[in-house]
């Protein structure tokens, strides 16, 4: 009995990592797009929340495992993950604060890492792991798309050099919601893989399921829906540091930055390699603009996104072990989560009801 | 013991393959807008045949775009 409310504490938070890493993560398939006003912002949200919806359904390929390769599995528990999911909760949050893009999966294996290093040590996590899945990634991402939309870019200006702005404007505005719907698709394909993958394990974990299983029919839809939910309600924060504070675009350089960042993502997910959504499109966006005019990308509030992408996997890994230290701290049951959960909520509440007190409000669009 | 076992093959492999399709896709449908924009001013122009050959190369990059957007919903849909 104590086990099962332990379990549903973790499904819920579980699907509010799901529904935070939609809401951090609307920008990447949307802000190009309402920045060079290819589409209205409430129309821009409203179709990237059906699409990753949709997305969700079309690929069940779940992932295995939680942080696999970087982690031991067997020290994975319930209270780990939990501990885990708060952490990646924590730096989504935060950075969405500051309006800053990160990585929501790093955020998660960051988190994951910490717990797992505060329950069974550091012979628990594998370094090259690490290095394999966060580092390198990392770094190959962002330069791979700047160079990928910078060079689009400079093929495009010399394509259309002959044409009327207004019709470049239009005709890359028609193209921007080709590549946004791509984007949105497959980020609902990958990132709500993570949150079944999740519930998935912590239904093995907790003896409800056999590892065997097919996933039920109620993970996915609950995936599903959390982070459509998440995308609806979308990061406007992000969304302005994307789609105008790193750089004015042109339709053009959108296009650019759109078709040349969902290209990278996909060939590199075609060859196993896995890479970041948001360190792609972000790097892509400084791509299409350094290409045009180096001093056109404002290079502080990119330097802003790249001290936040280093501090991503520490971040949520350090509060990770903190969490796991205080839930442990109440024994292996319920009492730990609960206490923890209940803080949380709190002081989110308390956090919501002083932005209504000030007339602020999480869905913003200015 | 090694700092990192990723494939120095496949990143290779993931560089060279991006910045193709990265290109090509930027390529094809920035002909798409010149192919139709040139297929609309020859029709302004009274000039019939070079408006339908624009055309007709302008569905032709079209497609080819398209292709390229369908092969990667493909992906989506095929990864392990």
């Amino acid at each position: 009995m104590e086990n099962d409310v332990v379990l549903w504490i973790v499904v819920a938070t579980a699907l509010a990592f799901d529904f935070t890493n939609g809401f951090h993560d609307t920008a990447n398939a949307v802000a190009t797009s309402i920045s060079t006003r290819a589409m209205a912002p409430r129309v821009a949200v409203t179709m990237a929340a059906i699409l990753n919806f949709v997305g969700a359904f079309l690929s069940l390929q779940v992932a295995a495992t939680i942080a696999k390769g970087i982690v031991n599995p067997e020290d994975i528990t319930l209270l780990v993950v939990f501990a885990g999911l708060i952490g990646a909760i924590f730096w989504n949050l935060l950075t969405w604060y500051f309006g800053l893009p990160s990585s929501s999966s790093h955020a998660l294996i960051g988190g994951v890492v910490g717990s797992t290093f505060a329950a069974a040590g550091s012979s628990a996590i594998n370094g090259t792991g690490i290095v394999d899945k966060v580092i390198i990634p990392g770094l190959m991402a962002p330069v791979l798309a700047f160079v990928v939309a910078g060079i689009g870019i400079l093929l495009i200006y010399r394509i259309v050099a002959r044409l009327r702005p207004s019709t470049v404007s239009r005709s890359f505005r028609l193209g921007q919601i080709i590549t946004g719907s791509l984007f949105s698709l497959s980020h609902g394909t990958n990132d709500a893989q993570k949150t079944m993958g999740i519930l998935f394990l912590a239904m093995v974990a907790n003896g409800n399921l056999s590892p065997d299983d097919d996933i039920p029919t109620w993970i996915v839809v609950s995936a599903a829906t959390a982070i459509a939910l998440g995308t609806y309600v979308g990061g406007w924060r992000i969304i302005k540091t994307m789609g105008s504070r790193i750089l004015k675009m042109d339709p053009a350089q959108g296009f650019a930055a759109q078709g040349g960042g969902a290209a990278v993502i996909l060939t590199a997910s075609h060859a196993g390699f896995p890479l970041s959504t948001t360190q792609v499109i972000s790097g892509a966006i400084m791509g299409a603009g350094a290409a045009k005019r180096v001093s056109a990308v404002r290079w502080g509030v990119a330097g802003n996104i790249v001290v936040a992408w280093v501090l991503t996997l520490p971040a949520a890994a350090a509060v990770g072990a903190l969490t796991y230290g205080v839930v442990s701290f109440f024994g292996d049951g319920a009492a730990g989560p609960i206490v923890v959960s209940v803080a949380l909520l709190i002081a989110l509440a308390v956090a919501l009801g002083r932005r209504v007190a000030t007339g602020q409000t999480l869905t913003a669009e200015g | 013991m090694a700092i990192a076992s990723v494939d120095g093959g496949l990143l290779f492999q993931v560089v060279w393959t991006s910045l193709l399709a990265g290109v090509f896709v930027t390529v094809l449908f920035s002909l798409v807008v010149v192919f139709s924009s040139r297929s609309a001013e020859a029709r302004r122009g009274a000039r019939r045949g070079s408006g339908v050959a624009y055309a007709a190369l302008a569905i032709a990059s079209m497609a080819l775009f398209a292709l390229a957007v369908g092969y990667g919903v493909h992906i989506m849909l095929s990864k392990g």
